[in-house]
């Protein structure tokens, strides 16, 4: 009789559950399921302060910081600090994804699983531009030791993956299932194709120097494709802020924690850039621009000697229509244009002509930041990058390593065609900034400033004073849980796990031809 | 002893007498006025006799030949009277026999003689003696086995208190708080971190300490498995006071103390900064800096209790009420604290006092103005301490605020603009913090004795608590911290438990053999955090500044609706066999079944618990020294269940704008209850008629099936996982020693020293990968969970030596550090003292209390922080001396002087070498001390029945500490950030004075 009265469990399972969640039955609903994930999915391709601007932004000097975190010794200075897209971008994709794909095979929408294995190929190989190996292919299996793929393995999945995505897309091209859920395209199919086919070529030209038949195959491939690449700026790849603040904005006028780098101010003012005053605002303190009156801008130098958060912090900030954007940019068809140009000099079938590639390029570029003076930039064949001066304090000054000018000319020997085309892919690339910190790995350019203050040391490894760190560690949670899976990638790394190790991609070999 | 076993053989006897007469009655006890439960009655020169009910009554039937009962019952002295209708028996204790009724689990009153596991009485007067606002705080030190920490964040704060170790991995190891006989809500929802935050308090507070009749501590398991899962870590057990038949009368308390911040830390103030750096680093000296600020920024805190409370009634029907106003204000400026209590306790019987019904209503009521935080953000103390040197601080105390013409607005004044540095006055002005909780708890009981053996009891209780959290950080703060135009949390929500239960109790004695005996159900029903919380931290912050509503949040916050509930079945029994009272075999059993394990095959499950006592002082003959010897055992299993909602989880919205995000967590329908096995044996004896006293307790306690959620590997398919993991093994050592080694009229002392040592150990964590570790870097330090380790392992980077032991210098002559963290100790003690003295003479009387922990380590992050920006008197010292002493070598040259600024630049901050901030925890206090006067309220002929008056004081001073901080004042008072202090609130001492009078 006592457990006949009590055992009244038949509400059990409802009082468990959050009546504040949503489950399952309820999402199928509209078919939000499996596309009201996507915005979250979609919003993690690139990260934040620590995972974002901490890392690639201030690798590639783009961004940088007055602030002296952790006693002035971090990922600035080349001591890990902070290491966290791994964990807050990349896997946090692939688990989302993982979930979208096994419901687009229980409810029969597969286009929706290709999407996901698209957004997947998409934060993946920016991971493995920042880590090397990773766990792709043996995603989701079972067990206390799952291993990482090579690189080279990797970007052959990527590639496949991408065929397979690119087919079902051509044969659904006029799919509107992604409609209510797509702020990138509006469920326009064929600009989805565009991107693969971009996207493909980025990942083509990172291997053209280390498996140089591979990459000529995949971008000839891209570039052959009916489909077509993000040729125009209505194409760009761009992803939704979902109402929230660009998180640079955020970091830079919200934390004053982010400032104009010291190398864009040595480019940008040295080679009379209009996209300066798209990108940056005067500096708060006109003594601090008095080298350059007319260029009322001052950046930061990265890896700089700090005294306090206050001593750069009216340096240059970005420009304040940053913080009223909505999306994010993931891939511009100045990139494209880029990706093409240095695909010409190697001399890939369907890449055009290097020269109109690469004009094509700044100016897909200028009219996308909105900066005037294009024709009159592209002429300038003297114009070349300035010495810096850190007003605060002078052990950041900097003699510029760059005598790059804008103007092409078919005469330079190839080495500097692709300087050139580096470097204007560099300044396009502002606000996106991985696959710089990529370019600058893989060919040396642009030629940007060293650090002054450089930090690293045995523990995570040692960077030369006339060098960049190369990479960021394998995360401490995959140390400890995934030990005998990380000395395996440790092996496929093919070097130890630090930040002076070199990826698959990035030779090291002086000439990039 | 011999009288009581003849009294119980002739009770064996049975009897037919030609005439009898029924005599009913009551027997209490004197010491407490409350009801003798199973004394034994007997009809003098017949074997007719009884024994008295749980409320103290008797009925029997009297042969017409007998002139005399005789009342006994074991510890107190038999007592002879005449049979008379309605009679009332006071029967006095036995010092030889040491009676002692405690309350057990469900409210069941036992002889403590006959319990087979440990537990500790403290008398609410105890709790009183130096004017604690929380009766917890005031029990650290007076029971042996339980580790208090009160949170710095001063009244209305949260206290941390393990029994007997830390025996869960991811829940908080706090045992069960019950008020007569039902459990009661005590729940903590946020607590600071690294970064900041406030304590939201817990569930202890409102308590009013005056309603406290008295505390039952049941230290393990074994005695708690009647409160099913959530007596796994033990409980407490709070008697509240009830009206007495009679007896008018009302007392009046008050209390008056003041605080003063005794923990500050040693700061210098002659070295400034340089070029306007944020760091105090110049080598310069300078004696014409401002010096007083930061002890001049506190104020001198004042904590008023006031209380009255009136009892009364007749033999039917008792009452008890009692209001009473608690003020604080800290001593952190603008830091207030209010509470109101009201309590109401009545009791009736009915149906010629078969049924008693009884119902209890305390309500409270909290508000906390600016409850102090820790951690980075928006803290006074970061600013306050940092300040360099040679600023003129007090122009930035007057000027806190600058009027920014573009915005017509004021916004802070701070020479700073790095995430932690706030101008502290503009916190104090501007900033606004409040913390409210109104909370009910109001129960009904009735029980209705069927007949002499069985008794029905129904209860039925709800505790209901009214919970607000309003943070406000004024437009044009720290621009880290604070969005441009004001950032504000909010959250507003209810917590609720209902509880019922039913128990039918029987209590028998057959021969030799006694028999008490219950079986009931019980059903729980907790709704938590039932409401809503937003913040403004999405997109540009509040849309208007400064105003702080929910229809001013951006159009990208998420308000959000939470919850947190569960309900809890459960069906127990236990039995206790009695042999001669000298053998007691006790068996009890639960089965609960548990909503949040539903959809896994484990939400009902069993557990049992077994015990034996043996009183030798009964079995065998003792020498006369010995008064009371008695030995124990007891074994149990206790199982809790998984937090809410961990089996199945849904999508969450994720945006405005038609997002969601997808549960990425493992799937969890394996999960099992966690299991927590208890082992205990003790001894119990008393020596000298009792005058000494001694208990002692070895307890081997095994958790397992701990729930954790942790992060899935990467490889894993998901994000998260939740498991059932882990052996925790926690033993040790608890010993009581009580005496009173002077005893005369005018003359008293009684001491009383509590020990406890207690070892953890992780022998499994995560069976199939052996190194993982719960737990990760907290900038400078991390506290982690590992097998092979203990409960909260701190790791810190130690500085890099050679084998001969000497720090590695590099080539720029500063200290180099190990790659990794390794291990600088535990943060919990080894072992724990509280001496307990109480001393009388004459109308005066004394009380002190000393509190030693002893073992352990602790770190201080405020510590590593002063000393990186250059503003501890150690950096200053150091400049003085113009080096640094350390055993050091550069390359092969040994070097034994570091210049400070070298040294500095890699020693502290967040991140550096944080060897030197780990300190030992180890420290004795004064905890308290009274002196007080009992008024002789006859001789001055005042309307009273007695008056007394006593200073007291709390945490005068420390007779060994090592660390720069307290470290029992707990910046936190959750499982992480035990044992250190990132810019947490100075601790206190306390003085004052304390006045009681009856009437």
């Amino acid at each position: 009789m006592l457990v006949s009265l009590v055992a009244c469990t038949g509400n059990f399972v409802t009082e468990n559950e959050n009546p504040y969640t949503l489950s399952e039955q309820m999402l199928t609903q509209d078919n939000n399921l499996l596309g009201s994930p996507f915005s979250s999915i979609l919003s993690n391709l690139s990260g934040f302060q620590v995972d974002d601007n901490l890392l690639n932004d201030c690798f590639a000097r783009q961004m940088a910081t007055g602030t002296p975190f952790a006693s002035g010794i971090n990922n600035t200075t080349y001591y890990p600090t902070w290491n966290t897209f791994w964990s807050e971008r990349a896997y946090t994709v692939m688990s989302a994804t993982k979930k979208v794909i096994e419901n687009a095979k229980k409810y029969n929408l597969p286009m929706f699983a290709d999407w996901a294995k698209l957004a997947r190929v998409l934060v993946m190989s920016k991971a493995t531009a920042i880590y090397g190996p990773l766990i792709y292919s043996k995603y989701g299996t079972q067990g206390s030791t799952v291993l990482y793929d090579k690189e080279s393995d990797l970007y052959n999945t990527f590639f496949a993956q991408l065929d397979t995505i690119q087919a079902d897309f051509k044969a659904n091209s006029a799919y509107t299932g992604f409609k209510k859920f797509d702020a990138s395209y509006n469920g326009d199919i064929p600009s989805w194709m565009r991107l693969v086919n971009s996207l493909r070529l980025r990942l083509a030209i990172r291997l053209a120097k280390v498996a140089p038949a591979l990459a000529k195959t995949q971008g000839e491939k891209a570039l052959a494709d009916a489909a077509g690449l993000i040729t125009d700026n209505k194409y760009n790849f761009t992803t939704s802020l979902n109402g929230s603040k660009l998180p640079l904005a955020t970091i830079c006028f919200d934390w004053d924690d982010t400032r104009m780098d010291a190398a864009m101010e040595s480019f940008l003012v040295g080679l009379n850039d209009g996209r300066i005053a798209k990108y940056f605002q005067p500096a708060a303190d006109n003594t601090l621009y008095s080298d350059h009156p007319s260029y009322p801008y001052k950046g930061i130098r990265n890896g700089a000697y700090l005294d306090s958060k206050g001593q750069h912090i009216n340096f240059s900030k970005i420009n304040a229509s940053f913080s009223s954007v909505t999306y994010r940019k993931h891939f511009t068809a100045a990139e494209t244009y880029f990706l093409m140009a240095e695909a010409a000099l190697r001399g890939w079938a369907g890449a055009g002509d290097a020269k109109t590639d690469y004009e094509t390029g700044v100016k897909l570029s200028f009219s996308d930041w909105g900066a005037g003076g294009v024709d009159a930039y592209l002429a300038d064949a003297t114009s070349t990058p300035i010495n810096y001066i850190d007003p605060k304090d002078s052990r950041n000054s900097f003699t510029t390593r760059s005598t790059v000018t804008v103007a092409w000319n078919n005469a330079d020997p190839i080495e500097l065609k692709l300087e050139k085309i580096i470097t204007q892919k560099w300044i396009n690339t502002f606000t996106n900034s991985l696959e710089a910190w990529v370019d600058m790995r893989r060919t040396g350019y642009p030629k940007l400033p060293f650090n002054a203050k450089n930090d690293s040391n045995d523990t995570w490894g040692t960077i030369g004073a006339t060098d960049f760190i190369k990479r960021m560690p394998f995360v401490d949670s995959e140390r400890t849980s995934n030990a005998a899976g990380v000395a395996d990638a440790i092996t496929k790394l093919g070097g130890p796990d630090k930040i002076s190790t070199r990826l698959w991609w990035d030779t090291g070999a002086a000439s990039n031809f | 002893m011999r009288k009581t076993m003849t009294l119980l053989c002739l009770f064996i006897g049975i009897c037919w007498a030609s005439a009898q007469t029924k005599i009913t009655g009551t027997v209490v006890s004197a010491d407490d006025g409350q009801p003798v439960i199973g004394a034994t009655v007997v009809a003098k020169g017949t074997s007719v006799g009884t024994v008295t009910n749980v409320d103290g009554a008797f009925s029997i039937n009297v042969p017409s030949g007998a002139k005399t009962l005789v009342f006994s019952y074991v510890g107190m002295v038999a007592t002879e009277a005449a049979p008379q209708n309605g009679m009332k028996i006071i029967l006095k204790s036995d010092t030889k026999q040491m009676k002692e009724v405690v309350v057990t689990a469900l409210g069941i009153k036992r002889d403590k003689k006959t319990l087979t596991y440990a537990s500790q009485q403290v008398g609410g007067d105890e709790l009183k003696k130096a004017s604690d606002m929380n009766f917890m705080d005031a029990l650290s030190g007076k029971a042996a086995g339980i580790d208090i920490k009160t949170s710095s964040s001063g009244a209305g704060g949260s206290t941390k208190a393990v029994l007997r170790g830390n025996k869960s991995i991811s829940g908080l190891s706090e045992p069960l708080y019950v008020i007569d006989g039902i459990p009661m809500v005590n729940n903590k929802h946020d607590q600071p971190g690294s970064y900041g935050g406030t304590d939201t308090g817990d569930g202890l507070s409102q308590i009013n300490p005056d309603d406290i009749e008295s505390i039952n501590i049941l230290k393990g398991a074994n005695a708690s498995i009647l409160y099913g899962s959530q007596g796994a870590n033990g409980v407490v057990l709070i008697t509240t006071k009830k009206g007495k038949a009679d007896k008018v009368s009302v007392s009046f308390s008050s209390s008056t103390i003041f605080e003063n911040v005794s923990q500050l830390p040693k700061l210098q103030y002659t070295y400034g900064a340089v070029n306007g750096s944020d760091y105090s680093w110049s080598t310069t000296k300078s004696d014409s800096y401002q010096k007083d600020y930061v002890k001049n920024f506190f104020q001198t805190g004042v904590n008023t209790i006031n209380s009255v409370s009136v009892t009364g009634g007749n033999a039917k029907t008792q009452v008890y009420f009692s209001y009473a106003n608690t003020y604080a204000k800290g001593t952190m400026p603008t830091n207030s604290y209010v509470k109101n209590n009201f309590t109401f306790n009545s009791s009736t019987k009915l149906l010629n006092d078969k049924l008693t019904l009884s119902s209890g209503v305390i309500f409270a009521q909290e508000k906390t103005k600016n409850r102090p935080g820790a951690g980075y953000y928006d803290n006074p103390l970061t600013g306050l301490y940092l300040f360099p040197r040679e600023r003129d601080f007090n122009y930035y105390k007057t000027n806190y605020a600058k009027f920014n013409s573009d915005r017509n607005l004021n916004v802070m004044n701070w020479f700073s603009s790095e995430e932690k540095e706030n101008n502290p006055y503009w916190i104090l002005n501007e900033d606004s913090k409040l913390d409210q909780t109104k909370r009910v708890i109001a129960n009904m009981k009735a029980s209705y004795e069927i007949n002499k053996h069985l008794k029905l009891e129904v209860r039925g209780n709800i505790d209901y608590a009214d919970k607000l959290q309003d943070y406000r950080l004024a437009a044009g703060g720290n621009s880290v911290s604070v969005k441009p135009t004001g950032s504000w949390t909010y959250a507003n929500y209810n917590d609720q438990a209902l509880y019922t239960d039913g128990i039918v109790s029987y209590n028998n004695t057959f021969g030799k053999l006694s028999v008490t005996a219950l079986a009931g159900l019980a059903y729980q029903n907790n709704t938590f955090s039932n409401g809503i919380s937003a913040n403004s931290n999405a997109g540009d912050g509040l849309i208007f500044p400064n105003f702080f509503a929910l229809q001013n949040l951006p159009a990208a916050a998420i308000v959000q609706n939470t919850i947190d509930r569960s309900i809890k079945e459960g069906a127990f029994a236990n039995v206790q066999l009695g042999y001669k009272d000298m053998l007691y075999l006790d068996l009890s059993g639960r089965n609960d079944w548990a909503s949040t394990l539903s959809l896994t095959p484990n939400d009902s499950y069993f557990y049992p618990a077994v015990g034996l006592t043996g009183i030798i002082s009964q079995m065998v003959k003792l020498p006369e020294a010995i008064s009371f010897a008695k030995v124990r055992a007891s074994w149990s299993n206790t199982a809790n269940d998984v937090p809410f909602n961990k089996i199945e989880k849904w999508y969450t919205v994720a945006n405005k704008t038609g997002g969601t995000t997808a549960p990425t967590y493992a799937p969890f329908n394996n999960a099992k209850p966690e299991m927590i096995t208890s082992n205990e044996v003790g001894a119990e004896m008393r020596f000298l008629s009792g005058r000494i006293g001694m208990e002692a307790t070895y307890y081997y306690d095994v958790s397992k099936n701990q729930f954790v959620q942790v992060s899935a590997p990467s490889g894993s398919g998901y994000d998260y996982q939740f498991l059932n993991v882990g052996k925790l093994v926690n033993k040790g050592f608890e010993l009581t020693l009580d005496a009173e080694p002077i005893k005369s009229r005018t003359f008293g002392w009684k001491t009383s020293v509590n020990y406890s040592m207690n070892t953890n150990k992780i022998e499994e964590l995560i069976a199939s990968d052996p190194n993982y570790a719960i737990g990760s870097n907290d900038e400078g330090f991390k506290t982690i969970l590992k097998a092979g380790g203990s409960f909260n392992d701190l790791y810190v980077y130690h500085f890099a030596r050679n084998s001969a032991g000497q720090i590695i210098l590099d080539a720029n002559g500063k200290p180099t550090a190990e790659g990794t963290q390794t291990y600088a100790g535990n943060v919990n003690s080894k072992w724990n003292l509280g001496w307990n003295n109480s001393v009388s003479y004459k109308d005066f009387f004394l009380s002190m209390l000393v509190t030693g922990k002893f073992g352990g380590v602790c770190i201080s992050k405020t510590q590593a922080f002063l000393d990186s920006y250059g503003v501890s008197k150690t950096t200053g010292d150091a400049r003085d001396l113009g080096y640094v002493a350390v055993n050091a070598i550069q390359g092969t040259t040994a070097v034994n002087q570091v210049d400070p600024v070298k040294y500095y630049s890699v020693v502290g901050d967040r991140n550096g070498i944080m060897e030197p901030y780990v300190y030992s925890r180890t420290n004795v206090r004064l905890s308290q001390l009274s002196i007080g006067y009992n008024i002789n309220v006859k001789k001055l002929h005042l309307p009273l029945q007695d008056a007394s008056v006593s200073l007291v004081g709390r945490d005068l001073f420390f007779f060994y500490k090592k660390a720069p901080y307290d470290p029992e004042s707990a910046m936190s008072t959750s499982n992480s950030m035990q044992s250190n202090e990132v810019f947490s609130m100075p601790a206190s001492r306390y003085y004052g004075i304390n006045l009681k009078v009856n009437f």
